[in-house]
């Protein structure tokens, strides 16, 4: 049994016009499985709109799932009451892309790290300052930090107050949703340099969502590529890159633009992402894929493993690779 | 043949409260008919102030104070603002990174491209919208004559950069800015727009200044790149041989902290932050961050150098 074992998970949040009638339902997770073990990280991409986040609630169970189970440590956390669930509030963190907005600022940074110690009991009151002060030093910030609010900090230093608070209550599974896609490129690097030295340090798992495929790699051990709310394609980080069998994967690792001018210009998928509210016939990525033929626009296919636990959900898998680019 | 857009020693202060910020400080560059520019740099370096000096459309608090625009031989800062507004959405047009703050939510498409035509090419209304369904053909639009009775919340992401992309193009201009054109898009998204963009200025011989902090777009698009580091050009050159051989230590560190796909070594990264620029800064800006300052980088700021055949830097190491 891995660390955490999400199975069969689904989520549809049903729509309604501007009268409150309802007006059909959108599927923003279909049937998604996925596991994690203990100091792994697992890169879930995808482009937006493709039910990445609301992966991301359903396992902190801040939405409600309408079936699955996420068996976190050996315990569903579908199944508990919101009492029940308390410290596994602590034991799993997460961490936003915008750390502006998911602190607040009318409180001292110094008095958002002290919240969760103080809720969680993880310190005696006398020396909780202490704790703030070895916390901020360990994300790079300095005990002159502590009185400050959030709005007085750059984009950087606001998403290390970010990592602080989640840290704090010494989490083993941690939630990062795009936490680097708002900053600067110097400042990216250093935040992900810090993730991946606590993991080592502390043996954390992480599920780290992101749209970015070369930071998605860079961190991952195992990528799981998701479109329109479903898994299309789940392999190690260096398989999926050497040998993507998907063909969404494909263009994918085609439309990245590579940092050298000497390289290929990036090919465009054709077609626009669909909506999730009205998905396409059998493979929802029939319509722009290259591969499809009828059967793909009226089955749909199972994600299977074709080998060394490489799971793809395509009838041409065999096929995928002739378009890639060579970089 | 002279240049389509020089751009001499441009100084745009912001005369805050608190203090005297040079957001552009003695920026030269210039673009040939069909060139593209790429200005990169970190968020807050003065990328977004320069392109709107260029327009004369800087905000409160700040002006232009010194130097030259000019545009084919004008001089744009000493045109008067009449001159100015007919050359604004005319002979230059700027796209943003955000399309949807950039319409406006309550017309319809094609009033929005219309506007423009009938505002400076005197248009009737019916030419206006035959010309406007044109161009959304153009920018890879299907159904135009659909496309242009719907409001902007109708249209996706990517369809509203195109939008975007239209009303920019719709005077053909001498001149485009495209300010983080595909930041807010998805990756498959950008590229489709990123080809669009190529695409046309190959068939109008545009000059573009593309402004970006993405390395990999920049590689890809851009003939000539310049670096701005606290509101200076730090270095500058063709990206061929700024990639190949970057020299300014602000350079070298943007490209080495990019992950690539395929390597996972660890990053390498630009310890600190830019400086504060309401303090008075002696020497080089960058002397915090760099790796390896000498003697007289604390006290003089360097000037810019041509290390070889247009290939300039600004650095004491050279």
């Amino acid at each position: 049994m891995s660390f955490l074992e999400v199975k069969n998970l689904r989520k549809s949040f049903r729509l309604t016009d501007s009268l409150g009638r309802a007006a059909g339902q959108l599927v923003a997770v279909d049937n998604l499985s996925l596991s994690i073990q203990q100091g792994e990280t697992l890169g879930l991409v995808g482009e937006s709109g493709c039910g990445k986040s609301t992966t991301g609630k359903l396992i902190l169970q801040l939405l409600q799932s309408d079936a699955g189970q996420v068996i976190f440590d050996g315990e569903d956390l579908t199944q508990l009451s919101p009492r029940q669930m308390r410290p596994y509030r602590r034991r799993i963190q997460m961490i936003f892309q915008d750390p502006f907005s998911s602190l607040n600022p009318r409180m001292t940074v110094g008095s958002i790290l002290s919240e969760p110690l103080l809720i969680h009991r993880l310190a005696p009151p006398r020396q909780v300052r202490d704790r703030v002060i070895e916390l901020l030093e360990k994300v790079g910030l300095t005990a002159e930090h502590e009185q400050r609010y959030p709005h007085e900090f750059s984009g950087g230093q606001r998403q290390r107050v970010g990592i602080a608070r989640a840290l704090a209550v010494e989490p083993q599974l941690i939630i990062a949703d795009e936490p680097v896609s708002a900053l600067d490129l110097s400042v990216q690097a250093q935040i992900l340099n810090l993730l991946q030295g606590f993991q080592q340090e502390h043996n954390l798992s992480y599920l780290f969502i992101a749209h970015d495929l070369a930071v998605i790699e860079h961190v991952s051990d195992r990528i799981a590529v998701m479109y329109l709310g479903k898994i299309v394609e789940l392999t190690s980080a260096d398989e999926l890159y050497k040998n993507p069998r998907h063909p969404y994967t494909e263009a994918l690792l085609n439309a990245v633009p590579v940092p050298d001018p000497d390289q290929p210009r990036p090919t465009a998928l054709k077609g626009e992402i669909p909506s999730p509210v009205n998905p396409p016939s059998g493979c929802y990525f029939h319509p722009r894929c290259p591969y499809a033929d009828d059967r793909c626009r009226q089955q749909q296919p199972e994600l299977l493993d074709i080998g060394n636990k490489h799971l793809v959900a395509c009838y041409y898998s065999e096929q995928v690779g002739r378009f890639l680019l060579q970089k | 043949m002279p240049p389509r857009l020089a751009v001499n020693n441009l100084q745009s202060y912001f005369f805050t409260r608190t203090g005297l910020i040079k957001a552009v400080d003695d920026v030269s560059f210039n673009i040939a008919q069909g060139e593209t520019l790429a200005l990169v740099g970190e968020s807050g370096c003065g990328k977004s102030m320069t392109a709107l000096s260029l327009l004369r459309l800087l905000p409160e608090p700040g002006r232009i104070v010194g130097g030259e625009i000019s545009l084919d031989g004008r001089d744009l800062l000493r045109l008067p603002d009449v001159e100015m507004r007919r050359i604004r959405g005319n002979e230059i047009s700027m796209i943003f990174q955000e399309p949807m703050t950039s319409l406006n939510p309550v017309l319809r498409i094609g009033e929005q491209i219309t506007e423009v035509l009938q505002l400076h090419q005197g248009d009737t209304k019916q030419q206006a919208l035959e010309q406007a369904a044109e161009l959304l053909l153009q920018v890879g639009i299907a159904d135009p004559g659909r496309r242009l009775r719907e409001y902007p919340h109708q249209l996706s992401g990517g369809q509203r950069q195109r939008i975007m992309i239209a009303i920019a193009l719709a005077c053909d201009p001498k001149l485009l800015i495209a300010d983080e054109p595909t930041t807010a898009l998805d990756v498959t998204i950008q590229a489709q727009i990123m080809d669009l963009l190529l695409e046309l200025k190959q068939q109008r011989q545009m000059a573009t200044l593309l402004i970006s902090h993405d390395l990999g777009v920049v590689a890809g698009n851009a003939d000539k790149l310049a670096v701005m580091y606290a509101g200076q050009i730090v270095e500058s050159g063709t990206v061929k041989r700024i990639f190949e051989n970057p020299l300014h230590p602000y350079t070298q560190g943007l490209l080495q902290c990019i992950p690539r796909l395929g390597q996972k070594n660890n990053l390498s990264t630009i310890p600190g932050q830019l400086p504060d620029l309401r303090k008075q800064l002696e020497g080089c800006l960058f002397l915090d961050r760099c790796p390896g300052p000498c003697a007289p980088c604390g006290h003089q700021s360097p000037e810019n150098k041509e290390i070889e055949t247009d290939h300039w830097v600004r650095c004491w190491r050279y």
